[in-house]
C-alpha cells in the first residue's frame, strides 16, 4: 500500500519537475548555440575549485560561503542515502539493512549537523539580516526551501531515535520522502534550479573573462538585437542565476548609484525567455541607458559563483544597438576619431612622431631589438602618460634592454570592441595585426592594461598569437636584484580592472612597490576585484551630468583617499586620467604617480 | 560664367556662401569668367543686398513656391530651370548638408559632372583640377571634370576664407529671375525643422575663449579671468574641476565631457592640459597658455606659453589690451 502510494507521489512530483525543466531546456536549445567546450583543462580545474571546493562562494563572503559549502557538501553526501531509501520505498530493492548502509548513515551524521547549521545560518541571513544584494523582498519560497532542508536533516537525525517500523518511524520516513519530492517540484521555477544547473554552467563558462567571439560579417552577424538572438549560454545563465547579488554589489555602476544592476540583467533575460518575448528588442528589455552604463570591468562575471557571463549580453546588446545606429552621441564622436585618425582622441599622428623623436626612440627592428614597446593611444598622445613612458624607457636603458616602437600604431580597438562597434574594432585589429606580423616581435611590452588584454587576448581570435606583457611584470622581473631604499613611504595602489582582474597581475606591482620603499595600504576592493575607475567600455568619454548617481571615478577616489595614504600609484593611463579628474574636482591634495615613474624615481635617487 | 548658389534660410545667409564666393573669385582670376550669385528661396532681399557687396557681376534672386520649404525635389526643379536660362560654365556650392542633399540629384538630372567636398582648385595643363580628400582624408585627389558643362563643384567648409572674398567698388546689381517648376510634383512633405535643445551657451561658435583651470585657486579669482574675457570680447570657459566646484556653470566646461570648441584664440589660464581637456579644444587656431608649472602638458600644444603667475600676468594683459 505504502509502496503504491510512494510510486504515485514520485511520478506526480517527478513529472512536475520534468515538465518545468523541459520547458527551460527547450528555451536553451532554441537559442543560437554559444556553448563551447575548448580548454578542458582550465574548465575542469575551475569546476573543481568553484563547484567542489566552492571557491567563489567562499572567497567573497567567507562565513556565508562556508555555511553554503556545508549545505552543498551535505547534499552531495546524502545522494546515496536518498537513492537507497527511495529504492526501498519503491519496493525495488532493500539495502537499508546492509552493514555498509549502517556505516554510511553514521558517517552522514556530521554532514547532517553541518547542513542544519548552515541552512539555519543562511535562513537568518536571508530573512532577518537581509543584505542588500538579496533584493528588497524576503523571498517566501527561499524560506520554505530552507525549512524543507532543515526538516530533511531533522527527520534524518530522528531515524537514530525512532524504530523504523513504529508509527512514529514511518511518519518520520514519509515526512522526509514527501519533503524531498516537494522540494524537487519547487526547484525548476526558483533560484534553486542552480542546484541542478550551476555545475554545468560553471563548466561551460568561458575560461576567458569577458569572452566575446568576433562577429562574422560574411554571415551578416550584427550582434544581439532581440531576445531570440541571445545565445544558448546566456539562456542557461538566466536559469542558473541564484540571485545572490555578488554581481550587483561588485558592480561599480550600481555602486555609484546608476541604474545598471547585472543581476537585474540576468533576471530580465530569464523573464523575457519564459514569457516568450522572442521578438522584443533588447534595448527595451534592459533599457538602452542601462546598457551604456557598463564599464566592462568584469566584476559581475568574475565574482559570479555559478558561472554566469554578463559581458556577452551587455556588449552583445551594445553591438545590436550600434549596428542600428543607436549609440550615444559621445561614442559617435569617438568613432569618428577612430575612423579618421585611428586614435580615440582624434589627434594627428604627428604628435606621436614628435614624442618618438623627443624620447629618442628607435623604430622596431626584430634583428636589433629584444622587445617592441607598444605606446597605445595614451602613450602616443597624452603628455601626462608620456612622462610615465619616459620613466619606463629610462629603466629599460639602464638595464640595457634593446627596444623599439612601431613607426605607426592604431588604437588597439578596445574602445570600439567594448562599446559594440565590432566592425571598427576588426578594422583596427586587422590593421595592427598586419603591421605587427610584419615587424615580427617576439615580445611586446606596454604600459596599458587595455592593450594587454586586447592584443594579447582578443587578437588571438584572428589567429595572431604574441606574448604581450605589462610594464609592471616586465620591470619587476628586470629589477629583481635591486636594493630597497632605507626610507619608506606609505602609498596606496589602485589595481586597474584590465590588469588585476582580466590579466590577474596583482603581485608584480606590489612586489615592485615594496621593493622600492613603499608600504602599500590596500584600499577597499583590491587585487583581482578592484573597483573600476569608470573609464572602461567607452565611458572615458561619457561622464555626463544627466546620469543618476555619482561619477564612478569619484566613488573610487574616495575609497583610495580613505586609506589615508597621500600618494596613489596607478598602472593604467585611463585609471590615471579618471582618478586625477576626480581628485581635481574634489580639490584634494592627493598625489598621483604612475608605477613606472615611482620605480624610476627611486632608482635614479639611488644612483 | 561661374554661378555660385547661395544658401539662406528665412533671410539668414549661411556664411559658407562667402567662402564659395572667395573660391569662385579665385577661379575667375584664372579664367576671367564673370560671377553670378543665385539666391534661392523666399525673403531673399536682405541676403541679396548683403551679397551684392561682393565683387561679382550680378546677384540673381529666385523665388518660387517650389523652394519653400526646402525639398530636394523642389530645389532640383527650380534650379534646373534657372541653370537652363543662365547657362553657366561652372556651378559652385558650399558643401553644406543642404547641398549634399540636392546637388547630386541636380547634377544627375542634368547629366553633368559633380565634384564634391573640394578643398582647392588648381591649374592643370590648361584645365582646372579640383582637389578633394579620399579615403577618410588619407589621400587627396586632383579631379578634372569631364563632359559638357556646367560642371558642379562643392567646396568644403573652410576651404576658402570668407573674409578673403573680394568686395566690389559699388554694389552688384540684383535682379529677380522667373523660373518654372511644378510645386505639385514635389514628393517630400517636410515637417517643421528639428530644433535641437540649444545649450544656453554655445561655446563652439566663440571666436575667442578665455578658459580657466585649477590654477585660478579660488572662486573669487574668476573675476580676473572675466575681466580679461571682457577686454578681449571673449567667452569664458573652464576645465572640469572649475565647473564641478560650481565656480562656473557646467555649460561652460570644455573637454571630452563638456563642449568641443574651435576658437581663433584660446587663452588657457592655470589649465594643466589633461588630455580630456585638450581633446575639447584641439581645434583652436592659436593657443596661449599661462601656467606656473613649466612641465604642464598644456605647453605641449600651446603656440605661446608663459610660465608664471597668472595673477601677475593677466592684469598686465588686460592693461595692454585696454591701451
Amino acid at each position: 500500500m505504502q509502496i503504491v502510494a510512494f510510486w504515485i507521489l514520485l511520478l506526480v512530483f517527478l513529472g512536475a519537475f520534468a515538465a518545468q525543466v523541459a520547458r527551460r531546456v527547450q528555451l536553451i536549445a532554441a537559442a543560437p548555440g554559444t556553448i563551447a567546450l575548448d580548454q578542458l583543462g582550465s574548465r575542469t580545474s575551475r569546476f573543481l575549485l568553484d563547484v567542489v571546493l566552492q571557491r567563489r562562494t567562499i572567497r567573497e563572503r567567507p562565513l556565508t560561503g562556508l555555511m553554503h559549502a556545508l549545505v552543498f557538501w551535505g547534499f552531495v553526501a546524502f545522494g546515496g542515502y536518498t537513492l537507497t531509501e527511495f529504492l526501498h520505498g519503491l519496493g525495488i530493492v532493500d539495502l537499508t539493512e546492509t552493514g555498509w548502509f549502517h556505516a554510511y548513515r553514521i558517517a552522514l551524521t556530521p554532514f547532517a549537523i553541518g547542513v542544519l547549521a548552515g541552512i539555519l545560518f543562511l535562513l537568518v541571513r536571508r530573512a532577518v539580516v537581509r543584505p542588500v544584494g538579496l533584493g528588497t523582498k524576503v523571498s517566501l519560497e527561499s524560506v520554505v526551501i530552507a525549512l524543507f532542508i532543515a526538516t530533511l536533516m531533522i527527520t534524518f537525525l530522528l531515524t537514530f531515535r525512532l524504530e523504523e517500523a513504529s508509527m512514529a518511524g514511518r511518519a518520520n520516513w514519509w515526512v522526509h520522502a514527501v519533503v524531498i519530492l516537494a522540494f524537487m517540484a519547487l526547484i525548476p521555477a526558483s533560484k534553486h534550479l542552480h542546484l541542478v544547473l550551476s555545475p554545468i554552467t560553471v563548466f561551460l563558462k568561458s575560461p576567458e573573462l569577458g569572452n566575446l567571439p568576433n562577429l562574422d560579417f560574411e554571415k551578416e552577424q550584427v550582434g544581439l538585437e532581440t531576445v531570440k538572438d541571445l545565445g544558448s549560454k546566456s539562456a542557461l545563465d538566466a536559469f542558473t542565476c541564484v540571485e545572490c547579488g555578488r554581481c550587483q554589489v561588485n558592480c561599480p555602476a550600481w555602486g555609484a548609484g546608476k541604474e545598471l544592476n547585472p543581476k537585474t540583467i540576468v533576471l530580465q533575460t530569464q523573464a523575457a525567455l519564459l514569457e516568450g518575448q522572442r521578438d522584443r528588442k533588447l534595448g527595451e528589455v534592459y533599457s538602452e541607458q542601462v546598457l551604456w552604463q557598463c564599464t566592462t570591468c568584469g566584476a559581475c562575471e568574475n565574482q559570479c559563483p555559478v558561472g554566469i557571463e554578463h559581458l556577452p549580453i551587455l556588449i552583445g546588446s551594445r553591438r545590436g544597438l550600434v549596428s542600428n545606429g543607436d549609440a550615444p552621441d559621445y561614442l559617435g564622436a569617438m568613432y569618428n576619431n577612430l575612423e579618421r585618425r585611428s586614435n580615440i582622441w582624434g589627434l594627428g599622428y604627428d604628435q606621436r612622431t614628435k614624442f618618438i623623436q623627443s624620447a629618442a626612440l628607435e623604430i622596431f627592428d626584430a634583428t636589433k631589438h629584444d622587445v617592441l614597446v607598444w605606446l597605445g593611444c595614451a602613450g602616443s598622445f597624452d603628455a601626462d602618460f608620456q612622462k610615465s613612458l619616459r620613466s619606463l624607457f629610462s629603466i629599460l636603458r639602464a638595464k640595457a634592454i634593446k627596444f623599439g616602437v612601431l613607426s605607426k600604431e592604431r588604437c588597439n580597438g578596445d574602445p570600439a570592441k567594448r562599446t559594440g562597434n565590432e566592425y571598427m574594432y576588426q578594422e583596427l585589429a586587422n590593421g595592427n595585426i598586419e603591421d605587427l606580423k610584419a615587424a615580427a616581435p617576439k615580445k611586446i611590452l606596454t604600459s596599458c592594461p587595455h592593450c594587454v588584454k586586447t592584443i594579447g587576448n582578443d587578437y588571438r581570435k584572428f589567429g595572431y598569437d604574441v606574448e604581450i606583457v605589462h610594464s609592471s611584470v616586465f620591470v619587476e622581473e628586470l629589477l629583481r636584484s635591486a636594493k630597497a631604499p632605507a626610507e619608506r613611504q606609505v602609498v596606496t595602489y589602485h589595481d586597474p580592472c584590465y590588469l588585476g582582474r582580466y590579466a590577474g597581475t596583482v603581485d608584480e606591482p606590489r612586489a615592485l612597490l615594496e621593493r622600492f620603499g613603499a608600504d602599500v595600504k590596500e584600499p577597499e576592493r583590491n587585487r583581482d576585484n578592484p573597483y573600476c575607475c569608470g573609464a572602461g567600455g567607452g565611458l572615458l568619454f561619457a561622464d555626463k551630468e544627466e546620469e543618476p548617481g555619482s561619477r564612478i571615478s569619484d566613488v573610487r577616489f574616495k575609497q583610495l583617499q580613505a586609506t589615508g595614504a597621500s600618494t596613489v600609484v596607478t598602472a593604467c593611463p585611463f585609471c590615471s586620467i579618471m582618478l586625477k579628474g576626480a581628485q581635481a574636482s574634489a580639490g584634494a591634495e592627493t598625489q598621483f604617480v604612475d608605477l613606472m615613474t615611482f620605480v624610476n624615481g627611486k632608482l635614479t635617487k639611488q644612483a | 560664367m561661374i554661378l555660385v548658389i547661395a544658401e539662406q534660410r528665412d533671410g539668414k545667409l549661411n556664411r559658407a556662401t562667402w567662402e564659395t564666393i572667395a573660391g569662385a573669385q579665385q577661379l575667375a582670376a584664372q579664367t576671367g569668367a564673370p560671377i553670378t550669385v543665385l539666391v534661392p528661396g523666399a525673403n531673399s532681399a536682405g541676403v541679396a543686398g548683403e551679397l551684392a557687396a561682393a565683387q561679382v557681376k550680378e546677384i540673381v534672386t529666385v523665388e518660387h513656391a517650389a523652394l519653400e520649404p526646402y525639398t530636394p525635389d523642389g530645389f532640383t526643379a527650380a534650379l534646373q530651370d534657372a541653370i537652363g536660362s543662365l547657362s553657366p560654365a561652372q556651378v559652385l556650392l558650399p558643401h553644406t548638408y543642404q547641398t549634399r542633399d540636392f546637388a547630386p540629384k541636380l547634377a544627375a538630372r542634368l547629366d553633368r559632372a559633380l565634384i564634391t567636398d573640394v578643398t582647392a582648385a588648381k591649374a592643370a595643363g590648361g584645365e582646372t583640377a579640383f582637389v578633394r580628400p579620399m579615403f577618410q582624408g588619407k589621400l587627396t585627389a586632383d579631379v578634372v571634370p569631364q563632359g559638357p558643362g556646367p560642371h558642379f563643384v562643392t567646396f568644403q567648409i573652410g576651404a576658402y576664407r570668407a573674409d578673403q572674398a573680394a568686395r566690389g567698388q559699388s554694389p552688384a546689381p540684383v535682379r529677380a529671375l522667373e523660373v518654372k517648376a511644378d510645386a505639385a510634383a514635389i514628393r517630400e512633405k517636410p515637417e517643421a525643422p528639428f530644433q535641437q535643445a540649444r545649450q544656453a551657451v554655445d561655446l563652439s561658435q566663440a571666436e575667442r575663449i578665455v578658459s580657466v583651470g585649477r590654477g585660478i585657486k579660488e572662486q573669487a579669482n574668476i573675476a580676473v579671468a572675466q575681466q580679461l574675457a571682457e577686454a578681449l570680447h571673449a567667452e569664458i570657459a573652464a576645465s572640469r574641476p572649475i565647473c564641478d566646484a560650481g565656480w562656473l556653470p557646467m555649460e561652460r566646461q570644455v573637454g571630452s565631457s563638456g563642449q568641443t570648441v574651435a576658437p581663433k584664440l584660446y587663452l588657457a589660464l592655470g589649465i594643466s592640459g589633461a588630455i580630456q581637456h585638450l581633446v575639447g579644444m584641439k581645434g583652436a587656431n592659436t593657443v596661449v597658455a599661462i601656467n606656473k608649472d613649466a612641465d604642464a602638458p598644456i605647453f605641449e600644444i600651446a603656440d605661446y606659453g608663459i610660465v608664471g603667475d597668472l595673477f601677475e600676468i593677466v592684469p598686465a594683459i588686460i592693461e595692454a589690451v585696454k591701451k
